[in-house]
C-alpha cells in the first residue's frame, strides 16, 4: 500500500486559527496564528508555518478541510448580518404566528422584521389547499426590494413534501427582484414550518458573509499554490464542498464543537469522555459517547432561535484565555467580557493594558507565553482568587454536563488549558494530549462524508426489512459522496410514524458515514 | 382570576403542559408562539378559578384536532379562532363567558388561551382530564354527563361542519372523519357547558399546575439545584389527594414507534447501566400508558408517566424520545375524580387494551 497522502485540517475560530498537516492517523506538523479581521491573511500565515515546520510544498497536500466559526460567531454576536425578508406562502394558515415571534429583540434589530404572508401551500398528502398567490408574491418580492433588501427567506407550507412551491416562487420573485438571493427553506430544514423558516431566515441574514469569508479562504490558499480540493466541515462532522457552504452558512455553525470532540477523541484514543475546549472567549464543554458528539435531546438554539437542526449537546460558559480580569482578591469578577482575538496585543504579558487570565496563568508559573516580567508585581493572593474562581466554574459547568456522579475522563483541548493547573472534582482523570491546542483542526482533517436517507417508507413488509433497506440506502449514498466502503458506520437512525393517520407509512431517516476515501473529487 | 403577563410564565406554561401529555397531546410550541405573540402585541391570557363562574355561565371548550405532525406545519390562523367563536356564539344562540380546555395535556392546553387572549374572553383554570388523552369522549365531562356535541368544526379554508351526535363515542369517529377530510388539522368547540357543570365535571387549577410545574423546572435548573427534585415537590400534594414520585433513572436503549389505525404505537426500552439489561419498560400509545420495572407494573393509565431528559428535566414528548438519551421517569396520580370506576369505564386500563386492571401509582409503590 503506498504512503497516505499529506491532508491539511484548518480550524478557523474567533481568536486563532490553527493547522495541522495529517498523514494516514500521524500528525506531521501543526501551527497556530492569529485569526484576522478578514481571515485570509490569518489563513496564510498559518499554513505558511505548518507547511515549513511539515518540510513540505503547497503542492504536495492531497485535501484541504477547513472548519470555521465565523458564521455562528456573528450570528450569537449580531454583527455583519444582512436584512432579510421573511416571505411565507401559507394562507390562508398560520397567520396567527407571523415569521419572527419569539426572537430575542437584539436579533430582531440586526435582520430587520420584513415579513410577509402569502397565499398557497400543501397538505401532508402533497395536495395544494390554495393556489400560489403569484399577486401578493410579486407584491411583497417588489416591496423587498424597494427596501434594498437582497436576502430572502422563502418557507412554503409542506415544503419537504412539495419543494417545487418554493421553487416555482423563487422563480415568480427573481422577475420582479432580479439582484434576490433567495434560502429556501425546503433546502435547509426538514418537517415544522417555524423551525424550518427560522433556519432559511439564519442562513439568508449570513449568506453575504459567508461569499466574503470562503472568497477570501479560498483566495488565500490559491496564492499559496495549494491547488488540493478544499471542502468544509458541516454540523455532524462530515465534508461539503465550498460552493454548498458558501450557499448555506448555517450547515457549518456548530461544525467548531464537532471537530474539537471529534479531533479530543483522535488524539486521546478514548471512546467516552467530557471534552472541555478552552478558547480565547469561552469555554465549550461537549460530551463523547462512543466517539461521536451527544446531541442534543430538544430543540436547538442558534443564537437564542430554535431550529431543527441537531447539534452537540455543548455548554458554553464565558471564560477563555482572554477573559478580563477585574476586582481584587477578596472580590474578583471575570468577564463576561474578553478581549478574544486582540489577545496578543492586548494581554498584559505581551505588553497591553489589560489584565486577562492569561496573565494570571503566566504569574502562577502555569504558562510561558509573552513576557513574564510585565505581570511579574501582580499581587500572589488576587493570583490564587482568580485561579480558584477559573476551577470552581470549570468544576461546575463539568458537574452539567454529567449524566451520573461516576467520576469521568476529561480531555483538555484548545489554547486555553493553560489556565488549570489543578486535579478538577467530579473527574477520574484529566488528559492533556499532544496537539491538544490544535484539536478542532484535527477534527477538520480527519472529517468524514456522509450519506442521508430521509423519506417514507413502508412498513407492511415487516420493520426490520424496511429498516434494513434504509441503511443500505444510507451506505450508498455515502459511498457516491465519496467514503471509503469498509469505512461505513450507521451513527443515526430514527423513526417518525404519521400519527393520527391510518397508513403504515413511516418516516425514516437514516444517516451513514465514513472515512474520505483518498483520491475522491 | 389572574392574567399573564409574561413571555417567561407562557413558556413555563408549554413545559407543564408536556409534563402533563403524559407523553402525548402534541407539542404545544406552536400554541406558545401564539400566546408570546398576543404577548408581544400587549394582550395577556386571564385565569379564571371555577369557582369564580356564576352556576349559569356557557363555559365552552375550544380544541385543535388533527395530528401532531401536520399542525406543527399549518401553525393557527387568527382569522380562523375568531371565525369559530363568532360561528360558535351563532350557532348556540348565547355568548360565551369563559373557554375552557378539554385536554391540558400537550397543545390543547393552548388553544383555549389563544383564543381567549385574542378575544378578550377569560378561560377557567380547569380541564376535562388534567393529563391527554387520544379520543374526545375521554374526558371527565363525558363520563359525568356532558355531551361532546353539538359542536361546530372549521377549518382555515372557512368550511364550517356541524356535528350533532347520540354518544361521545361517536362524535369521536366523525369529528376523525371530517379531519381526515380536510387535511388532517380543524379546529372545534365542544362540550358547551353551564358554570355549575364545569365547578362539578372538570379537573380543577390545571392551568395554574402547568405554570407551576414549568416554573418549577425552570428555576430548580437556574439555581443549579435538582429540577426532577423540584417538580416533585410541587406534585407530591397530599392535601389534594396526589402522590408522585421518580420510577427510574437511564438510558434509554431501544424505541419502537409503529402506527397502528391511525394511532401511535410504541414502546422505549430504558437501563440503568452501561452494558445492563434494560429494566425498564413502557408501552406508548400516543400516551405513556404503563410503566414496569423488571416486569412489574409501577405506573399505569389514567395515572401519569413523564420521561425528562435527566439533565434539564424538559419533559419529552414520545416523538422526542431516541437512542442513547438519558432520561428519567416519574409516576404521577391522576386527580381523584379521574380514578372513580365511572371514569375508570371510560379511560382504564382495559380501554387501551391492556389486559390488567388500574392500581393506584401509590400502592403501587408501596407493593414494591
Amino acid at each position: 500500500m503506498s504512503e497516505a497522502s499529506p491532508v491539511l485540517g484548518v480550524d478557523v475560530g474567533g481568536t486563532n486559527t490553527d493547522a495541522v498537516i495529517m498523514r494516514g492517523d500521524e500528525v506531521i506538523a501543526a501551527a497556530k496564528r492569529p485569526t484576522t479581521a478578514d481571515v485570509g491573511e490569518g489563513l496564510i500565515a498559518v499554513v505558511r508555518a505548518v507547511l515549513e515546520a511539515a518540510q513540505m510544498s503547497p503542492a504536495s497536500l492531497a485535501t484541504v478541510m477547513i472548519g470555521t466559526t465565523q458564521f455562528i460567531n456573528a450570528f450569537v454576536q449580531r454583527r455583519d448580518l444582512t436584512q432579510v425578508a421573511a416571505i411565507r406562502i401559507a394562507l390562508p394558515k398560520s397567520d396567527g404566528i407571523p415569521p419572527m415571534v419569539g426572537w430575542p429583540d437584539d436579533l430582531v434589530q440586526a435582520v430587520g422584521r420584513h415579513g410577509y404572508l402569502v397565499g398557497g401551500g400543501s397538505f401532508y398528502d402533497g395536495r395544494e389547499y390554495a393556489p400560489l398567490d403569484t399577486a401578493a408574491l410579486e407584491q411583497s418580492a417588489r416591496d423587498a426590494r424597494a427596501k434594498g433588501i437582497r436576502a430572502l427567506a422563502l418557507t412554503a407550507g409542506f415544503a419537504p413534501v412539495r419543494p417545487d412551491i418554493e421553487q416555482k416562487a423563487a422563480d415568480i420573485i427573481l422577475n420582479v427582484h432580479p439582484e434576490a438571493d433567495i434560502t429556501l427553506s425546503s433546502e435547509v430544514g426538514g418537517l415544522g414550518l417555524i423551525d424550518r423558516e427560522n433556519a432559511a431566515l439564519i442562513n439568508a441574514s449570513l449568506r453575504q458573509l459567508s461569499r466574503k469569508v470562503v472568497t477570501s479562504l479560498k483566495d488565500a490558499l490559491g496564492q499559496l499554490g495549494v491547488r488540493a480540493p478544499i471542502y468544509f466541515s458541516q454540523n455532524d462532522g462530515t465534508l461539503v464542498s465550498t460552493a454548498y457552504a458558501t450557499r448555506f452558512p448555517i450547515v457549518t455553525c456548530s461544525a467548531g464543537p464537532t471537530n474539537s470532540i471529534r479531533g479530543a477523541a483522535f488524539l486521546t484514543g478514548l471512546q467516552d469522555a467530557i471534552v472541555m475546549d478552552i478558547g480565547g472567549t469561552t469555554t465549550d464543554l461537549g460530551f463523547l459517547v462512543r466517539g461521536f458528539p451527544r446531541e442534543t435531546a430538544t430543540a436547538h438554539l442558534i443564537g437564542g432561535v430554535r431550529t431543527n437542526f441537531r447539534m452537540p449537546d455543548v455548554l458554553s460558559i464565558a471564560l477563555g484565555g482572554g477573559t478580563h480580569v477585574r476586582g481584587s482578591a477578596d472580590h474578583v469578577v471575570l468577564g463576561p467580557d474578553s478581549v478574544g482575538f486582540e489577545l496578543t496585543r492586548r494581554a498584559l504579558v505581551f505588553g497591553g493594558k489589560d489584565l486577562t487570565t492569561t496573565d494570571v496563568a503566566v504569574r502562577a508559573g502555569q504558562a510561558s507565553v509573552g513576557d513574564p516580567k510585565r505581570v511579574a508585581s501582580l499581587d500572589h493572593n488576587l493570583t490564587t482568587a482568580v485561579l480558584d474562581r477559573i476551577h470552581a466554574q470549570i468544576e461546575d459547568a463539568i458537574d452539567q454536563m454529567k449524566t451520573s456522579s461516576l467520576p469521568v475522563p476529561v480531555i483538555l483541548v484548545g489554547g486555553g488549558h493553560i489556565l488549570l493547573s489543578r486535579p478538577l472534582r467530579g473527574t477520574s482523570e484529566v488528559h492533556r494530549p499532544k496537539h491538544a491546542d490544535v484539536a478542532n483542526a484535527v477534527g477538520a482533517a480527519i472529517s468524514m462524508v456522509s450519506g442521508r436517507v430521509d423519506r417514507m417508507f413502508d412498513f407492511a413488509g415487516g420493520r426490520e426489512r424496511a429498516l434494513e433497506q434504509a441503511k443500505e440506502e444510507a451506505r450508498m449514498a455515502a459511498v457516491s459522496a465519496g467514503a471509503e466502503p469498509d469505512s461505513i458506520e450507521i451513527v443515526e437512525m430514527t423513526e417518525l410514524p404519521m400519527t393520527h393517520m391510518r397508513t403504515t407509512a413511516v418516516q425514516v431517516k437514516v444517516r451513514a458515514v465514513g472515512k474520505l476515501r483518498v483520491g475522491a473529487p | 382570576m389572574y392574567t399573564i403577563t409574561s413571555d417567561l410564565d407562557v413558556r413555563d406554561m408549554a413545559r407543564g403542559a408536556v409534563l402533563l401529555g403524559s407523553g402525548g397531546g402534541g407539542d404545544p410550541y406552536v400554541g406558545e408562539l401564539y400566546l408570546r405573540n398576543q404577548l408581544a402585541e400587549g394582550r395577556g391570557p386571564k385565569i379564571l378559578k371555577a369557582s369564580e363562574l356564576s352556576d349559569d355561565a356557557f363555559v365552552l371548550s375550544i380544541a385543535g384536532v388533527g395530528a401532531p405532525t401536520v399542525i406543527i406545519e399549518h401553525l393557527v390562523s387568527t382569522h380562523t379562532l375568531l371565525r369559530l367563536l363568532e360561528a360558535s356564539e351563532s350557532f348556540y344562540g348565547r355568548k360565551i363567558d369563559a373557554l375552557i380546555s378539554a385536554e391540558i395535556g400537550g397543545v390543547n392546553s393552548m388553544f383555549p388561551l389563544a383564543l381567549g387572549t385574542r378575544a378578550g374572553i377569560p378561560v377557567v383554570d380547569a380541564d376535562g382530564m388534567g393529563r391527554a388523552f387520544p379520543h374526545l369522549e375521554m374526558t371527565t365531562f363525558g363520563v359525568y354527563g356532558c355531551a361532546a356535541t353539538p359542536s361546530v368544526l372549521m377549518d382555515d379554508s372557512g368550511n364550517v361542519v356541524h356535528v350533532h351526535t347520540t354518544t361521545n363515542r361517536i362524535a369521536e369517529d366523525v369529528v376523525r372523519s371530517v379531519c381526515a377530510s380536510l387535511g388532517s388539522m380543524i379546529f372545534g368547540s365542544f362540550y358547551p357547558m353551564s358554570g355549575r357543570q364545569v365547578k362539578q365535571l372538570a379537573v380543577h387549577d390545571t392551568v395554574t399546575h402547568t405554570l407551576e410545574i414549568g416554573r418549577r423546572i425552570r428555576t430548580a435548573r437556574e439555581s443549579q439545584l435538582d429540577p426532577v427534585r423540584g417538580v416533585l415537590e410541587f406534585l407530591n400534594a397530599p392535601a389534594e389527594g396526589r402522590y408522585a414520585r421518580e420510577l427510574f433513572n437511564g438510558r434509554i436503549v431501544d424505541v419502537l414507534h409503529e402506527t397502528r389505525d391511525g394511532w401511535h404505537w410504541g414502546r422505549v426500552l430504558i437501563a440503568s447501566g452501561a452494558g445492563r439489561d434494560p429494566e425498564f419498560r413502557i408501552e406508548i400509545q400516543n400516551e405513556y400508558l404503563v410503566a414496569r420495572h423488571n416486569g412489574r407494573t409501577v405506573t399505569i393509565v389514567p395515572d401519569l408517566i413523564a420521561i425528562l431528559d435527566a439533565e434539564s428535566a424538559e419533559p419529552l414528548t414520545a416523538e422526542m424520545l431516541a437512542y442513547g438519551q438519558r432520561v428519567r421517569v416519574i409516576g404521577y396520580s391522576a386527580a381523584p375524580i379521574m380514578r372513580r370506576p365511572e371514569s375508570l369505564k371510560v379511560f382504564g386500563p382495559r380501554l387501551f387494551g391492556l389486559d390488567e386492571d388500574f392500581r393506584p401509582v401509590e400502592e403501587l409503590a408501596a407493593a414494591g
